[in-house]
């Protein structure tokens, strides 16, 4: 990524899931280090953008780059810069806490040492041997949470991200994204909460820019 | 490497705790040989060694079936790809870290197969040669491990997935059968199939080669959007 890049650009982005159109012409830039908030109501294409922006869905129209590389085409180069949070903690239940983050490691590469910093970030450093079937939906936040800043990511994609959080696990998130030098773009129902860390909101309804 | 032997783990890790799918594969297994078995009213298969073998071989396919059909379902029913498919890891290590499990599932279950059929359907006196049956049941397990695998991953996001599977694999496997089936009878009787054993084993090879060589270069487009 060359300095003068946005960390995300959607030049006229469109998506349908079948006749049904989730993203229609959304154009979008979003500066390095900059936090933005997407906002809207169910259904709006919160979801659907941060998909596409984590190289999980292509656009049908319009193009798409993250750090200066267009996608889908440069999608190898966009992962390792990512880090996604999706609306399923996306771990096995049947692995532990440490075992799934270690499988994440291996998989972007990343040194085994991180998941016991990732651990303590999120607060489940007691918790790196529970099953995470047995964690609670809150404590499994928090191991999604950890699984998304594993590797140490650019560009965070955080999808609703306080969902299921307790107080602590609220103030450990703040705390995150606070010293997170990254950029951030997350969905929420709750933007309020967000506005102390400096945030632009772009709202979204039915798949445009409202 | 790396990615791929994590992989690895997981998929064993998981069948370890959950012991959903081997206790399933041995049990057909084991049920299968005694009907039939039963079912011929206990006599051996005399002069039958060819619908015997077969028999084995079907065993083999319908037990592989198991373990596909439940291919990637946790990474379905817990949406996982997501969680995967944003790392930056090769897709191929995916495949092929599934398609080991697999074959590590589908030699265990046979383990057990192949004293069932021995003890069941052969005749007195008639012992297969060990070594050329070990090894057609290898290279048949990796071949349907290799495919199945990549077969499950186009199934992955499809409804009728289990209906989808079958149509889509069996017809894959009547090459790999019908070698497989004249090379055992081989084993037993020899030169009684018209196939020498070289050329069994070098077609099996074969078809796990071009399978394998399909599954590391399609699964990446198989599985994205």
């Amino acid at each position: 990524m060359s300095s003068s890049d946005p960390a995300v650009r959607c030049d006229a982005v469109s998506r349908r899931y079948g006749e049904r159109l989730a993203l229609d012409r959304v154009s979008l830039q979003v500066q390095p280090g900059e936090r933005v908030l997407l906002t809207g109501g169910n259904g709006a294409g919160k979801t659907t953008l941060l998909r596409m922006l984590a190289t999980l869905l292509r656009p049908h129209e319009g193009t798409v780059t993250v750090a200066g590389h267009p996608l889908p085409r440069e999608a190898r180069r966009v992962r390792p810069l990512i880090g996604y949070l999706g609306h399923e903690p996306l771990v096995y239940p049947g692995l532990t806490a440490g075992e799934n983050l270690e499988l994440y490691a291996a998989l972007h590469g990343a040194p085994a040492a991180r998941v016991v910093e990732a651990l303590e970030l999120v607060g489940l450093e007691r918790r790196r041997g529970g099953v995470a079937s047995e964690l609670s939906r809150g404590m499994r936040q928090r191991l999604a949470l950890a699984r998304a800043v594993l590797h140490r990511p650019q560009i965070l994609l955080l999808d609703e991200p306080t969902t299921g959080l307790d107080d602590d696990g609220r103030e450990r998130l703040r705390g995150l994204l606070a010293s997170h030098e990254g950029t951030a773009l997350i969905s929420t129902h709750e933007p309020e909460w967000f506005a102390p860390l400096g945030v632009r909101s772009v709202q979204l309804a039915e798949g445009q820019l409202a | 490497m790396r990615a791929y032997r994590a992989l690895l783990r997981k998929d064993l890790l998981l069948e370890w705790r959950g012991r959903e799918l081997v206790p399933a594969m041995l049990a057909f297994v084991l049920g299968a040989m005694v009907l039939v078995r039963f079912g011929l009213g206990g006599e051996t298969l005399a002069g039958g060694t060819r619908a015997a073998t077969g028999l084995l071989w079907v065993v083999v396919v319908f037990t592989s079936m198991l373990a596909l059909v439940r291919s990637f379902a946790q990474e379905r029913e817990h949406g996982i790809w997501d969680g995967l498919l944003s790392t930056p890891a090769d897709r191929s290590a995916i495949w092929a870290a599934r398609a080991t499990a697999t074959f590590l599932f589908l030699a265990l279950t046979q383990a057990v197969a192949l004293p069932l059929f021995w003890l069941f359907f052969l005749q007195e006196g008639r012992s297969p040669s060990i070594p050329v049956l070990v090894a057609a049941l290898l290279l048949a397990d990796l071949g349907v491990a290799m495919l199945g695998s990549l077969l499950a991953g186009l199934a992955t996001h499809v409804r009728a997935r289990e209906v989808l599977l079958p149509v889509m694999f069996l017809p894959f496997m009547l090459p790999l059968v019908t070698v497989a089936v004249r090379l055992t009878v081989d084993t037993i009787s020899p030169q009684t199939s018209g196939l020498h054993t070289s050329q069994g084993l070098g077609f099996l090879a074969l078809y796990d080669t071009i399978f394998g060589l399909l599954g590391w270069a399609l699964f990446e487009y198989v599985v994205e959007d």
